[in-house]
């Protein structure tokens, strides 16, 4: 059951500079890099790096030019992508964009760079830190964060809910389909699969 | 021949959709062979074929107007259907042009389209439509372009962007289709919106078929042939209405299994559009009960043998597990064992029983 063959799933990979790109912003959904999100032999010194403090009094950075090397703190991840929307909207070509942190993280990046017009190859995503899952419930619409297990009920319209492997870049969510819409009921329990 | 219309019957509810005996065998039957695997079935579409349902670039048969009709009742519950993305205007046109110059070369007494530049007059006598408008200007039509014109044809439509090398779904018009979501697919890549489906990924069909369609050509369009089974003729058996058909699944009995199980085929086609270079994807659905599949000798020893042997994950994949068996049971008094002829041909112009 956990993995379900599905192959809409994105696949990550520890992140390495693209020799391609003029400059190498890293968003990160965390106070610092992990260095599990780092391919071997990269260090953050090779990016400017954009981190989450989670707390609301942040120092000022020490050094706020947008070159490599440079660290700068946000109080909050919506804080950082506000930012973010900001900053690729006067961007020019050569940027490339990195995430690193939990999946939903790395889509919410994504929609902001595909949208800021980035294409695919323009940007890396590392996964690291919590498995659980944003899902969208295909009957109602209703988005649900956090979610760690097989089968959940929809918060929305009611359903017990099956999480299927297939995932959407553009909602940065797993579909999730109604378990006992053939025979009201039926059930399977629900395992912890997502955490 | 004249194709009788029948605009009241319905595809949800009473379910009064019946097929003459001229709509059975004109049915595109999906199985060339007694055995079914997954394989890259693409051919040119060129009019002409085993069936009469090969005869058009876009086959119109006499339940058009009752799916016309069901279309808008589903637009009117879920807007979101129908849904382009906004680099795709130029091939919203291409695939206006394409599919009323089609319907009006292949069908000239039920439509006709004149133009006098870009000031364009397109008469749909089925439907009772008569628009003028000037081509390339969205205002002067009452809604989107290929949501226009897809209103107004049988079957969904996709519409795929060609970018690094890959094909995107950046928009569709997605009322009678097979258990997938515009709505959660819109902008996934090739690979992405294929990604539920079991064992082509491991068999390369994907790839290739991706390698083959991005160097699909304007004016040479293609076709294949897809299958699954519908409990009822229902048309939207969509995942967003999942719950509202899903019972049926578990409604099958002995009984019941001829009339209620049916064969849902898709007569897919692929066209390059000139303007865009994207293409336009036609996913035209048909449904044909047991009872009448029957009918024919050849198809029923076929579908007997296709469903006896079908692979479990791909019955699996197409939501056949709670009545494959009473398809099987059912037919099987009816294969005689006799051999049948390669290719999907009926093999007769009469009807049994």
């Amino acid at each position: 059951m956990s993995d379900q063959g599905i192959k809409s799933r994105p696949k990550y990979q520890p992140i390495a500079p693209d020799p391609q790109g003029r400059h190498h912003l890293l968003v990160v959904d965390g106070p610092e890099v992990p260095t599990e999100a780092l391919a071997e032999g990269v260090t953050p010194s090779a990016f400017e790096v954009w981190t989450v403090a989670r707390k609301s009094a942040v120092p000022g950075s020490a050094a706020m030019d947008e070159e490599a090397g440079a660290v700068r703190v946000f109080r909050a991840v919506p804080h950082l992508f506000s930012a973010l929307e900001e900053r690729l909207a006067r961007e020019t070509m050569g940027l490339r964009l990195y995430a690193a942190g939990p999946e939903t993280f790395l889509w919410d990046a994504n929609g902001i760079g595909a949208r800021a017009g980035l294409s695919r190859q323009e940007m890396a995503f590392a996964h690291v830190g919590a498995q659980a899952r944003r899902i969208f419930c295909v009957h109602c619409r209703t988005v649900m964060e956090g979610v760690t297990t097989s089968i959940t009920t929809c918060a929305g319209c009611g359903a017990p809910l099956f999480v299927r492997d297939h995932f959407s870049r553009r909602l940065a969510a797993f579909m999730a389909v109604q378990v006992d819409a053939e025979v009201p009921g039926e059930v399977p329990p629900a395992e912890e699969l997502y955490s | 021949m004249t194709l009788q219309f029948k605009p009241a019957e319905t595809f949800r509810d009473t379910f009064t959709y019946r097929k003459s005996p001229e709509d059975i065998l004109r049915f595109p039957f999906p199985f060339p062979e007694d055995a079914y695997m997954y394989s890259v079935n693409i051919e040119p579409h060129v009019r002409g074929g085993p069936t009469a349902a090969f005869q058009a670039a876009f086959d119109i048969d006499e339940h058009y107007i009752a799916e016309c009709r069901e279309r808008e009742r589903v637009l009117k519950e879920d807007p979101k259907r129908c849904q382009v993305l906004p680099h795709m205007l130029a091939a919203e046109w291409d695939s206006l042009e394409l599919i009323m110059e089609s319907l009006a070369q292949d069908y000239p007494e039920h439509f006709s389209l004149t133009r006098a530049g870009d000031l364009w007059t397109w008469v749909n006598r089925p439907l009772n439509i008569h628009q003028s408008f000037t081509f390339g200007k969205v205002e002067t039509l009452p809604c989107g372009p290929f949501e226009y014109i897809t209103r107004q044809a049988q079957g969904d439509f996709t519409l795929q962007d060609q970018r690094d090398d890959n094909l995107y779904v950046d928009g569709g018009m997605v009322t009678t289709q097979a258990d997938w979501s515009l709505e959660f697919d819109i902008g996934m890549s090739f690979h992405e919106w294929h990604g539920p489906v079991p064992l082509a990924h491991e068999k390369g069909v994907f790839d290739r078929a991706l390698k083959y369609l991005l160097r699909l050509q304007y004016g040479q369009p293609v076709r294949r042939l897809n299958w699954t089974m519908t409990v009822n003729p229902r048309l939207d058996t969509s995942p967003e209405n999942y719950p509202v058909w899903g019972p049926d699944k578990a409604s099958v009995t002995p009984e019941n299994v001829a009339d209620k199980v049916h064969l849902r085929v898709e007569l897919q086609t692929l066209y390059r559009l000139p303007r865009s270079n994207a293409i336009l994807f036609g996913i035209r659905c048909y449904l044909t009960s047991v009872a009448d599949i029957a009918r024919v000798p050849k198809w029923r020893r076929r579908l007997h043998r296709v469903l006896r042997d079908l692979h479990p994950d791909i019955a699996a994949y197409k939501g056949l597990p709670r009545f494959r068996q009473m398809v099987v049971d059912h037919l099987a008094p009816l294969d005689d064992g006799a051999p049948t002829s390669r290719g999907i041909a009926p093999d007769t112009d009469v009807l049994a029983g």
